[in-house]
């Protein structure tokens, strides 16, 4: 469960689209709330003060004082207080009903209106024990032009009660209804996912022992079953090609060296002629010396393209780098010796790598004797083998003649020779190093140069260090070269 | 010893049937895998020659029917192929040796000769060349009973020279037996240690039994004959 997978990425994804959804819609239940439960205590505010005015102010007039009294008795007893109501003209009350309560307000802490921009509307009050309560004052011009205020209000303490409620409802269900969804999304999110993690599991599989295996097509006729068809087509165009890779290297091989064998076995049936003259001689055993090297060439030519088109099954077992560099130096002491160099080896750990022993093996010779080739008598080369980083490193170094810094890049090249190894080096191939390189990818590793003209170079050799655990395991591994 | 040669390459087999028609073999060539499987079904050869590119029936088909009759006629196989996995085929096949192309002759016929069981199977613990001993028991080796000290890689080149006495060892068939094929190729790590060898063996005596043959690779004589 890793946080950059689909999955988690997806699930983050919509709960967060969700998470703004819901903060919209909770935002809007709460202002409409407000707005509809403050509008309905006005309108109720507003009825009232009109219907006191219509119904019994405007028949007071003929009906009198007494009348209205007990009309408006009547009409809100004392104990009623849903909108409480005052009546007064100027300072003199002319009805009142009970104060406000829950909470208590005592009406007579309410001042009496004066301002003359209450009139028709609402007005919000703090009193003086600090609830908010909400007023409505509406004038009445009797015809002997006084004016009578109707003044109707009511605490606003029931909405914000209720409001404070849905606020609270709210804030708890948002993170539950995230929380819950986010679980149930990682899990449903493993349903549809699940052919992806099959799919990669299987593409694993393929290439690793052999191509001609197929994924297993997913029918569910959406875009996965579209991406394991795709993956297998790729997989039968990559076969197709590699297929035609290893005909054409072989085909190439065969035609390549049977002239060889009827060449060289014309001249070794000749060489053995009785009594040739010496010029003779000379020039057969000169042709089947370049037989020879060209059969090597071809020889090299065609491991380097398999290595390199993966055409071979290389079997990685787990291998020390330094045993084996160690008893490849002590079969080439001679060639140092001959020569009075100094064959110097270090090695710090064992350096376990997943490698095949034979080809690691020809590193080891085609850079040491590289080495030795190409440094003159009584000059020195060390050879080292240690772990930096999770690597194996195998380092050769000489103090030879060196290589032009222009030439560096190009050591690696096939058939690529300096101008100096070239005068000084006949019989060789010009492939020795690409091999080297080509066995190095075969291994996941990478080999690299460095040199000073004149004063030696430097070939480095690294491969993955072998994890410890799978070392213990014994396992064997395999990959194509 | 009666051998059949499947080839197609005519130059190939005229050279080989050359080569060991003189070697006093009985040779009949097919040049195609149909011909050289009716052959092979028709008369009891002591050993298959068999090329595995050859026209209207694959060498692997053929060896494959052979083997299906004939599970003990010897069959070396000659292929362009040199990778492991092509090499291990040839052995599940029924192959029981290989060369790979192109080879010294002197390497074909040593095979052939190992086939047969004719080819040097001398177990005694003393080779003797000339006047060259070596006892294989206590590593030691003389010339005319003088001691000669040689490192270990030495011994078994001289070990490996004596028991094909007279006969030429190409570089590669050396290499393959005394080191191994990851020196196949680029040093002349034969060379530096045939000469120490020559060194130590022949330094000092009239006679020089380790010789070069230019071309082809090293042989060791006793002196008798010239």
């Amino acid at each position: 469960m890793t946080l950059n997978s689909l999955r988690a990425r997806v699930t983050t994804f919509y709960v967060g689209m969700l998470a703004v959804a819901l903060l919209v819609f909770s935002t809007a239940v709460y202002f409409g709330a407000k707005a509809f439960l403050t509008r309905a205590l006005e309108q109720k505010l507003s009825n009232n003060a009109h219907s006191i005015v219509n119904d019994y102010l405007v028949p007071r007039e003929q009906k009198g004082d007494a009348w209205f009294a007990d009309e408006m008795g009547e009409s809100y007893p004392p104990g009623y207080s849903e909108p409480s109501v005052r009546v007064s003209q100027g300072s003199k009350i002319l009805f009142q009903t009970g104060d406000i309560r829950d909470p208590f307000v005592s009406v007579s802490q309410i001042h009496l209106p004066s301002d003359q921009n209450w009139f028709n509307r609402f007005h919000r009050e703090t009193v003086a024990t600090g609830q908010r309560i909400v007023l409505y004052t509406l004038p009445y011009y009797t015809p002997d032009g006084s004016v009578i205020f109707v003044e109707t209000g009511a605490t606003t303490e029931p909405i914000r009660h209720v409001l404070r409620s849905l606020l609270l409802v709210l804030l708890l269900s948002t993170p539950v209804i995230l929380i819950l969804s986010a679980i149930g999304g990682y899990f449903l999110m493993s349903r549809p996912l699940r052919p992806v993690v099959v799919l990669t599991e299987q593409a694993e599989r393929v290439g690793r022992k052999e191509l001609g295996e197929r994924l297993a097509i997913i029918p569910t006729g959406d875009e996965l079953e579209r991406l394991s068809l795709a993956l297998n087509r790729m997989i039968e165009r990559l076969e197709a090609a590699l297929a035609h890779n290893h005909r054409f290297s072989a085909d190439a091989s065969h035609e390549l060296r049977t002239p060889l064998t009827i060449i060289r076995g014309e001249l070794e049936s000749l060489i053995q002629m009785p009594s040739l003259p010496l010029p003779v001689m000379e020039g057969i055993g000169s042709a089947l010396e370049e037989s020879n090297r060209m059969a090597k060439i071809v020889h090299s030519l065609m491991a380097i393209s398999r290595l390199d088109c993966g055409g071979e099954q290389i079997e990685l077992v787990p291998v020390s780098l330094t045993v084996v560099v160690r008893e490849t130096l002590e079969q080439m002491g001679l060639l140092a010796e001959e020569k009075r160099i100094s064959l110097r080896f270090e090695a710090g750990l064992a350096a376990y790598i997943a490698g095949d022993p034979m080809r690691l093996k020809q590193i080891a010779v085609n850079l040491v004797d590289n080495a030795i080739k190409y440094t003159p008598v009584g000059g020195n080369v060390s050879v080292s083998v240690h772990e930096e980083d999770m690597k194996a490193v195998f380092r050769v170094s000489d103090t030879g003649i060196g290589i032009p810094p222009a030439a560096l890049p190009l050591v690696f090249d096939r058939f690529y020779r300096t101008d100096e190894a070239r005068s000084r080096e006949s019989g060789g191939t010009g492939l020795g190093l690409s091999i080297v390189k080509a066995i190095c990818s075969a291994h996941g590793g990478a080999a690299y140069v460095e040199s000073i003209e004149g004063k030696g170079s430097i070939f480095r050799v690294e491969f993955p260090l072998l994890n410890r655990s799978i070392l213990s395991s014994g396992k064997v591994l395999s990959a194509r070269a | 010893m009666r051998i059949l040669l499947i080839e197609d390459e005519q130059k190939v087999s005229a050279l080989l049937k050359r080569g060991l028609t003189s070697e006093r073999y009985a040779v009949d060539v097919a040049a195609d895998g149909i011909e050289g499987l009716e052959l092979a079904e028709t008369y009891p050869y002591d050993l298959l020659i068999l090329d595995l590119m050859v026209p209207r029936l694959s060498g692997a088909d053929v060896l494959q029917r052979v083997r299906r009759r004939n599970t003990f006629l010897p069959v070396l196989v000659l292929t362009a192929r040199d990778s492991i996995d092509d090499k291990v085929k040839l052995f599940e096949l029924g192959a029981d040796d290989y060369l790979t192309k192109p080879f010294a002759f002197a390497e074909l016929l040593m095979r052939v000769k190992a086939l047969l069981r004719r080819g040097p199977v001398n177990r005694s613990s003393t080779l003797r060349v000339g006047e060259l001993e070596l006892d294989r028991l206590t590593q030691q080796v003389r010339r005319a009973g003088r001691r000669i000290e040689l490192t270990a890689k030495e011994y078994a080149l001289l070990e490996y020279l004596m028991q094909n006495e007279e006969r030429v060892l190409s570089r590669n068939m050396i290499i393959e037996h005394v080191w191994d094929q990851s020196f196949d190729g680029v040093t002349n790590i034969v060379d530096v240690y045939v000469r120490h060898l020559r060194s130590k063996v022949d330094d000092g005596s009239p006679f020089k039994m380790i010789r070069t043959v230019r071309g082809t690779g090293y042989t060791i004589c006793s002196g008798n004959e010239t």
